[in-house]
């Protein structure tokens, strides 16, 4: 069978995938015994620390160490003159080959200006966490202010103060298709509303942390808690050293959601053991992580949508301005999503859009699941169910009448090539919900929405993405499979196991995944972009069967069986009359030849770079639908929302672990629900005003119901036996399945995000459901 | 004057005397004294549950507790809940059967926790559940399936 | 984490403990459960250079009727408050909240004296106190002075406690005959800090309210009785409550990060009117 025809089997076929396997990392996870990247140190490990910023918008016109190195204990203190290549360029993380695109600049520590309150101005040595302390606390900074700008519409006025020597205006965006003016003149009813959303923290429960050491061969080694281990190069560009000497290993990753798609402790463990020759051990206290770390983008959205009477869209009008805080990392990348994804999973066939990202001296913006998807969400769900509602249409009708299928092309001119299983989704969660539930007092009112997005799975294809495996037996049979995947939680590494399994007929408890090492694993790329299963499930796949292929050909040449006729069974290679063991088929691999491994390179679709007049047959590989019903209850007093039932239905293509599927939209779904109604990084004049956990209000088991999963298999996505990518895509439509249904409540809809009870309370004033008293 | 004081702790059934410093919280007293790494530090403000311990049987936050306030007791950690064979309790068995843990940070210590709450001998519903749970962050699961699994013990489909 | 060295000593006594304080000065902070102490100085906003522990003392422990009143040792943990079955007899108000404290391991630690002399303005305990009159024992080791509940908070996590100073216990009277209680909090999730709360007590007779007592949390520096709100409710039936609690005067509801003064402002009313109903009907169902 080819490669193909085993990506396609249907689901009966299927033997392991499909299966809702217990996880072997979990085994050890339960046990406690797996070791995060700051549970190991070596002896005579130093400790690092950061001297950051106090002030958001500012020259620094004296730095003194003298202090600081005084006290017994403190090794080195570094500033920015120290580093040998004090830059860091933002490319595109983990890219498989250059890309002539965004290139903005970063020191890795500030010599003349701070941008932002955090920024990182020194870097401490010392023996003992008791000594670094103190001697940060020595270190004398003196800064100067300089006016600094807090707000992206303002950052982008003419006279701004400038946040870098360029002006503000950090990356533009356009769509223009079709025939705009007409739509909106002929339209029956326009709707407009404008949406905000806040800064937002990934708030995963490990901190950045992580180990750095020269190993026997003088290569720099750092175990990191990471997304993305390709960063050894730009370590290395930091150092001034050859790639070959710098190596990242991520162990199993505390939570990423893209909070560790950029470098966070790498450049600075390995100015420390560069420095010292010593092992350096680095974490960032969570108040740390609060105060500096990029954020999810805010951004204000500004829909205008035409439509005709029966409800179809004509038209949508868009004007999106995001803030990119005081430094580029991958804003420019963000909002190209946010473009992309801006009227949702609808066909609209004129559309202007203009999406802008500014910079100003707030915490840096960067990937966060779901990567400028998330926050359209919220306008383009609004804005359908505004129409729904002046248009007395049901929401599910509306959306089922837009809904894009095969063949139709988006508004950036990229075609859908594979089913759209929206409509399905649609009555997934209807079915499943039943009938709306009562209010459980006079001073309560029950609301009920929907919400539908569409999410891209898979890089950019201009990036030329590519992902390797290499799969080979051992000589008992049992099967090893080395990838560069990062298993941050999702079952990255568990899902190769699987996938491995199913193809060669090997027990998953005789498989070994090797992963996550830049220097012994083959490189697979980053854990983001909802790209992994894609492509390093797709690499091993096709690893697999070409081991699998080696295998019975020399079995077949050397029994005279047909080719076609042999299958691998339970580490057996099977025939009609024969049965042979996998340590004996490798005994005639090995005298005719024949290599016991196998690796493959797997490569992304192709496509040509965009310009700032987005219009491109193919953006991304594939994108994944689905659609999330909330049925929730205001207190009327208080603005108090609670969440009486979540259900989310998507078309994930096959799932190869269910368990991993459920498990993967019900965290995504909490994540969404906590920006709906919870989280909010409060920044004011620059200045962070969330210290904490105790401020920052992550959504904890008593804020959510059990969420409900419907996972639709349609099999036709591009992914090892049809999978689509699952782990970026439910983050979306929460915040409006929430929004819409407030809105269905109240009758008055919530456009600012956070939606705290203040703000529903607003609402509920509004819709004249007030106390009377 | 040293600050270092000398603390007993009975560690998952191994006696440990260390002579340190009396700032240590018991927190780093385990990671950095005991050498037992499966308690985490989430936040230090003893809100995320990463670090929780059973001190004495009882739950608490070993960020926010001294080690020398837990001179002469016992503590428990997650990896000291396994069987004496070392095979999984019903609990932890529970957790992976119902796919409870996805990163595993917040593992150990929910662990910890739930083992606290059966330990209670009272049937609890799942909204109980949820609100015993409620002092313990989970960025991955969602939550759902730790409190089916500590309700599948409950049952005794575990036991 | 913060890591900074500081000396641990362990105190024999309180007597010990106001010694140590004496002696060490402003550098020296006492510790009992330390869930209020230690996550301020693991993130640095704090920085002793001693630390007291008091969670060893014999004394400041019993909880026991003491004629119509029943003493509570400063030492008594949340959760031994929560689960007492005395307090929940004599004055319910206390475990009900105390339940509202943190998690399961906050009141596993944080102890009664703890949270009184950190006096967190949407504190619950120091709420309670005040609502019911509560005195409180407090030494410096050879004397001792009562000092009433509602004068104990001077301002912002301030109280009237010297440096040398550490609470004994509370002396709290026992609910009487056709008393009812009710003990309101909102608070963004479960367990955070009281964004508003109210602790309220109401005797009725005859289908109209008696006596009313009520206090709000996180609506001042400190909890405040509204004297005027329980006069007001003098011979209200139980539909007159809203109308005569009317807006809130004497209240200066602060805006932080979690919420505005003006919804503070308004969640006022909406607690208390609703503490005041609950009191209200369980004062009907005790005879």
């Amino acid at each position: 069978m080819s490669a193909d025809e085993i990506r396609r089997s249907k689901i009966d076929e299927l033997h392991v995938v499909g299966q809702r396997l217990a996880r072997g990392d979990q085994a050890e996870k339960i046990a406690g015994t797996t070791r995060f990247a700051g549970d190991l140190v070596y002896p005579g490990t130093l400790r690092a620390g950061l001297v950051r910023s106090l002030v958001p918008s500012a020259r620094i016109v004296r730095r003194d160490a003298v202090k600081a190195l005084a006290l017994p204990g403190v090794v080195e203190v570094l500033f920015g003159e120290d580093v040998p290549h004090n830059s860091v360029w933002v490319d595109v993380p983990g890219q498989m080959t250059e890309v002539a695109a965004l290139k903005a600049n970063m020191q890795v520590l500030a010599t003349d200006r701070v941008r932002f309150q955090g920024e990182p101005v020194a870097l401490v040595l010392a023996e003992t966490e008791e000594v670094l302390a103190e001697a940060c606390n020595l270190v004398e900074v003196d800064y100067e202010g300089v006016p600094g700008v807090f707000d992206p519409d303002e950052a982008l006025e003419p006279g701004a103060p400038p946040v870098h020597d360029q002006g503000n205006l950090l990356s533009e965006w356009r769509i223009n298709t079709g025939d705009v003016s007409s739509a909106f003149e002929v339209a029956d009813v326009i709707v407009e509303g404008t949406y905000t959303t806040q800064f937002v923290d990934h708030a995963y429960l490990e901190p950045e942390a992580g180990l750095g050491w020269l190993d026997d061969e003088g290569v720099l080694s750092l175990r990191v808690s990471t997304q993305v281990v390709e960063h050894y190069r730009d370590v290395a560009r930091i150092l001034g050293l050859p790639e070959t000497k710098v190596r990242v290993i991520a162990p199993y990753v505390g939570g990423g959601f893209g909070g560790k798609e950029d470098m966070t402790v790498e450049p600075y463990i390995a100015l420390g053991v560069w420095r010292t020759g010593r092992p350096v051990r680095m974490e960032w206290s969570r108040q740390e992580s609060l105060q500096a770390r990029a954020k999810r983008h805010p951004m204000r959205l500004k829909y205008r949508t035409a439509a005709r009477s029966d409800g179809t869209i004509l038209g949508q009008e868009i004007e999106i301005v995001a803030d990119s805080g005081a430094y580029a990392y991958l804003s420019g990348l963000v909002l190209l999503y946010s473009s992309v994804h801006a009227c949702g999973p609808y066909r609209v066939d004129n559309v202007r859009l203009r999406a802008r990202c500014a910079y100003t001296n707030n915490p840096p913006t960067s990937a966060f699941r779901g990567f400028g998807g998330v926050q359209v969400v919220l306008a383009y769900e609004s804005q359908i169910d505004q129409l729904a509602r002046q248009l007395d249409i049901p929401p599910a009708a509306i959306r089922k009448l837009n809904a894009l299928v095969r063949g139709d092309v988006l508004p950036v001119g990229q075609e859908l090539l594979t089913d759209v299983l929206l409509p399905d989704t649609i009555d997934a969660v209807y079915e499943r919900a039943g009938p709306r539930p009562e209010a459980s007092g006079p001073r309560k009112a029950v609301g009920r929405a929907i919400a539908s997005n569409i999410q891209s799975y898979g890089r950019l294809v201009w990036l030329n993405d590519a992902a390797s495996a290499w799969v080979g037996f051992e000589s008992d049979g049992s099967l090893r499979v080395r990838c560069g995947v990062q298993d941050i939680g999702g079952g990255q590494a568990s899902s190769l196991a699987q996938i491995a399994s199913e193809v060669l007929g090997t027990s998953m408890d005789k498989i070994t995944v090797h992963f996550g090492d830049s220097a012994l694993t083959p490189r697979a790329g980053t854990t983001t972009a909802t790209r992994q299963l894609f492509m390093s499930g797709n690499a091993v796949h096709d690893a697999s069967v070409q081991l699998r292929n080696q295998l019975l050909e020399v079995v077949a040449a050397e029994s005279g069986q047909p080719v076609e006729s042999l299958r691998l069974e339970e580490s057996h290679v099977v025939g009609a009359q024969s049965r042979l063991a996998i340590p004996e088929a490798l005994k005639l691999c090995r005298r005719d030849n024949v290599p016991e491994e196998a690796l493959v390179t797997f490569f992304g679709p192709k496509g040509s770079p965009v310009a700032i007049d987005l219009r491109s047959s193919r953006v991304f590989p594939d994108f994944t639908f689905g659609t999330h019903l909330c049925d929730l209850e205001v207190d009327l007093d208080t603005g108090q929302v609670e969440i009486l039932r979540y259900i989310a239905a998507h078309d994930v293509g096959r799932a190869i672990n269910p368990l991993s599927v459920e498990g993967q939209i019900s965290g995504a779904v909490v994540q969404g629900l906590g920006m709906a109604l919870l989280e909010e990084v409060l920044v004011e004049e620059g200045n962070n005003l969330t210290a904490g956990f105790f401020q920052y209000l992550l959504p904890t088991a008593t804020d959510v119901p059990a969420i409900e999963t419907v996972v639709l298999e349609s099999g036709a996505g591009l992914g090892p036996f049809g999978a689509r990518g699952i782990g970026e895509p439910p983050t979306g439509p929460p915040i409006a399945a929430v929004a819409n249904a407030i809105c269905d409540a109240l009758g008055v809809r919530p456009t600012v995000l956070p939606m705290t009870p203040e703000r529903v309370l607003a609402c509920v004033a509004q819709g004249g459901l007030g106390d009377d008293d | 004057m040293s600050s270092d004081v000398t603390v007993t702790i009975t560690v998952n059934g191994r006696q440990l005397t260390r002579t340190a410093g009396g700032h240590l919280s018991l927190l780093r007293w385990l990671r950095e004294i005991a050498g037992v790494t499966d308690p985490k530090c989430g936040c230090g403000e003893g809100i995320c549950g990463a670090c929780a311990v059973l001190v004495d049987g009882r739950p608490v936050s070993s960020c926010i507790v001294l080690a020398a306030q837990v001179d002469g007791g016992e503590v428990t950690t997650a990896s000291g809940l396994c069987e004496p064979d070392g095979s999984f309790s019903p609990l932890q068995e529970a957790f992976h059967q119902h796919h409870a843990a996805q990163c595993g940070f917040c593992t150990p210590g929910m662990l910890v926790c739930a083992t606290a709450m059966l330990a209670e001998d009272r049937r609890l519903s799942r909204p109980e559940i949820r609100e015993a749970l409620h002092g313990n962050l989970c960025r991955c699961t969602g939550y759902g399936p730790i409190v089916t699994a500590i309700d599948s013990v409950q049952q005794g489909s575990h036991r | 984490m913060y890591s900074r060295r500081f000396q641990y000593v362990r105190a024999q006594s309180l007597g010990d403990a106001c010694d140590m304080l004496r002696r060490h000065g402003d550098g020296a902070k006492v510790i009992a459960g330390g869930q209020s102490l230690l996550p301020m100085v693991n993130v640095g906003l704090v920085t002793p250079e001693v630390v007291v522990d008091i969670s060893r003392v014999p004394e400041a422990r019993g909880l026991a009727r003491d004629d119509g009143f029943v003493v509570i040792g400063a030492l008594n943990t949340h959760r031994e408050l929560m689960t007492s079955e005395l307090l929940q007899a004599d004055q319910p108000l206390i475990p009900a909240a105390a339940s509202h404290i943190g998690n399961d391991r906050v009141r596993n630690r944080g102890t009664l004296g703890g949270s009184l002399a950190h006096s967190d303005p949407a504190g619950e305990l120091p709420l309670v106190m005040t609502a019911i009159s509560a005195m409180y024992e407090v030494t410096d080791g050879s004397s001792t002075r009562e000092v009433k509940a509602e004068e104990f908070a001077t301002s912002f996590l301030t109280t009237q406690l010297e440096p040398d100073e550490v609470v004994v216990a509370a002396r709290v009277p026992v609910l009487g005959p056709g008393w009812g209680w009710s003990f309101c909090e909102m608070s963004r999730r479960k367990g955070d800090f009281a964004v508003v709360a109210a602790a309220a007590l109401v005797r009725s007779a005859g289908g109209a309210l008696v006596e009313a007592r009520l206090a709000l949390g996180g609506v001042a520096d400190h909890p405040v009785r509204l004297g005027a709100v329980e006069a007001a409710l003098a011979g209200a039936t139980y539909d007159e409550i809203g109308p005569r609690v009317g807006a809130i005067e004497g209240i200066r509801p602060l805006s932080d990060t979690n919420a505005s003064g003006e919804y503070r402002r308004h969640l006022s009313r909406v607690l208390a009117v609703r503490a005041l109903e609950e009191a209200y009907r369980r004062s009907e169902e005790v005879e």
